[in-house]
């Protein structure tokens, strides 16, 4: 029986990710990820799906070399896709229970 | 071992000069890079562009990669370094932290390392991440719920990469909602040489019900009412997560409107969302004569127009 985890520290994340500190501060500053608890940038805590996007950021930021306005920019459009995929999806589901199957 | 052409693989020429070597790197990591395109396929070829560009955008390691290249790269069969070869790169600083080919490794050696700028805490190679898709009920989130779960991972068995199967049971908290991820700590492919196993992630789906959609915490359904019924009014039993509730029609409705269940929605930190109950005028499939005259003779007695809008705008 394995738990489930809904957060992640900082710290952790930094291990995982192989970032510094300073980094995710620039991270949260450039709104990528808002911390759930911790005053201290190194108590800071995150819910895993921001933790995921923050991982993008990473692997975005680091592969194509950009600086962190554009990743927070590229960030933000890849969320806001998913999320009308997701409301495009349940809009449709919804249509289909008032129109008549051709 | 297979020789890796990395000019090749960027589809650039061996005297490319390095910023043409970036843009051409640049331009397949747009196209194939994990994070802008799913699928397992784009990810097997990002590793191999990455690593091109590991080599090819490093001077120390395009030297040497050309040295070996002149050597014996174009040889038929598999590859083998000269006797004695020994990377002046080795264990430097690596940009991109994912898995490099048998080639990359035995070439540049030494693994893993943490460059400058990036904490060294591991000297091994840590497990990489998994993500699976996760389909939950709605019923299912109510409560805490336990599933199981089966997925592949690849691990490395007397040298040999091999593929297994792990199935675990996980608990899938209440009130979780489309696109959450729940994380699971070292159930992902695992480290190598001490380093730290990667975690497993489940990205919950959300199943598409026959009867209740997701609106944020609450739930719809839709209502089928006959026209006398709006007309009317009616009591009317309402499926809803867990039971059923009777829900009154109040006369004269109109299709569209939607009536309010409290706290027969989804779970949510802040209490339990609404279940809202949408009205939907449906006719009956085919009039008799009898229903047909009674028809007639409301038309007849009824005076409304149902486009009077359209003529307001016309």
């Amino acid at each position: 029986m394995s738990t489930s985890i809904l957060r992640i520290t900082a710290r952790e994340f930094c291990e995982r990710e192989g970032v510094t500190e300073e980094q995710v501060v620039t991270i949260v500053e450039q709104g990528i990820a808002r911390p759930t608890a911790g005053q201290q940038a190194r108590d800071w805590e995150f819910d895993t799906t921001s933790a995921r996007w923050m991982q993008k950021a990473v692997r975005l930021h680091r592969d194509f070399d950009l600086d962190w306005v554009a990743t927070a920019m590229l960030v933000d459009l890849l969320r806001q896709r998913d999320r009308l995929h997701r409301e495009n999806r349940k809009l449709r589901q919804q249509l289909r229970r008032f129109l008549l199957e051709d | 071992m297979e020789f890796k052409d990395y000019y090749a693989i960027l589809g650039v020429e061996p005297d490319a000069e390095k910023a043409d070597i970036k843009t051409a790197y640049r331009k397949l990591a747009r196209k194939y890079h994990p994070d802008l395109n799913p699928g397992e396929e784009a990810e097997e070829k990002f590793k191999e562009v990455a690593e091109a560009w590991e080599v090819l955008g490093d001077d120390t390691r395009r030297a040497e990669f050309d040295e070996l290249r002149r050597y014996g790269g174009r040889r038929a069969g598999g590859f083998e370094p000269p006797p004695g070869w020994e990377s002046r790169a080795a264990g430097g600083s690596h940009h991109f932290s994912g898995d490099f080919s048998d080639f990359f490794n035995n070439i540049f050696g030494g693994g893993f390392d943490a460059g400058p700028g990036e904490q060294a805490f591991h000297r091994g190679r840590p497990g990489r991440d998994v993500e699976i898709e996760m389909p939950v009920f709605l019923e299912e989130t109510l409560a805490d719920t336990q599933k199981p779960v089966e997925y592949e991972l690849p691990v490395i068995e007397n040298g040999q990469r091999v593929t297994r199967r792990k199935s675990l049971k996980v608990t899938i908290p209440a009130g979780v909602g489309e696109g959450e991820r729940i994380r699971l700590r070292g159930q992902g492919v695992p480290g190598q040489g001490g380093a730290p196993d990667g975690d497993l992630y489940l990205h919950i789906r959300l199943v598409p019900h026959p009867l209740f959609d997701v609106q944020g915490h609450d739930l719809l359904v839709t209502v089928p009412l006959a026209p006398w019924e709006a007309a009317l009014g009616a009591k009317v039993t309402v499926p809803t997560l867990d039971g059923k509730v009777t829900l009154t029609v109040a006369p004269d409705s109109q299709a569209g409107r939607k009536l309010r269940i409290k706290g027969k929605g989804l779970v949510s930190k802040s209490g339990r969302g609404d279940l809202y109950a949408l009205l939907k005028v449906v006719m009956p499939p085919k009039a008799g004569d009898r229903a047909r005259e009674l028809w007639q003779s409301l038309s007849e007695e009824q005076a409304f127009d149902p486009r009077a809008e359209w003529r307001a705008s016309a």
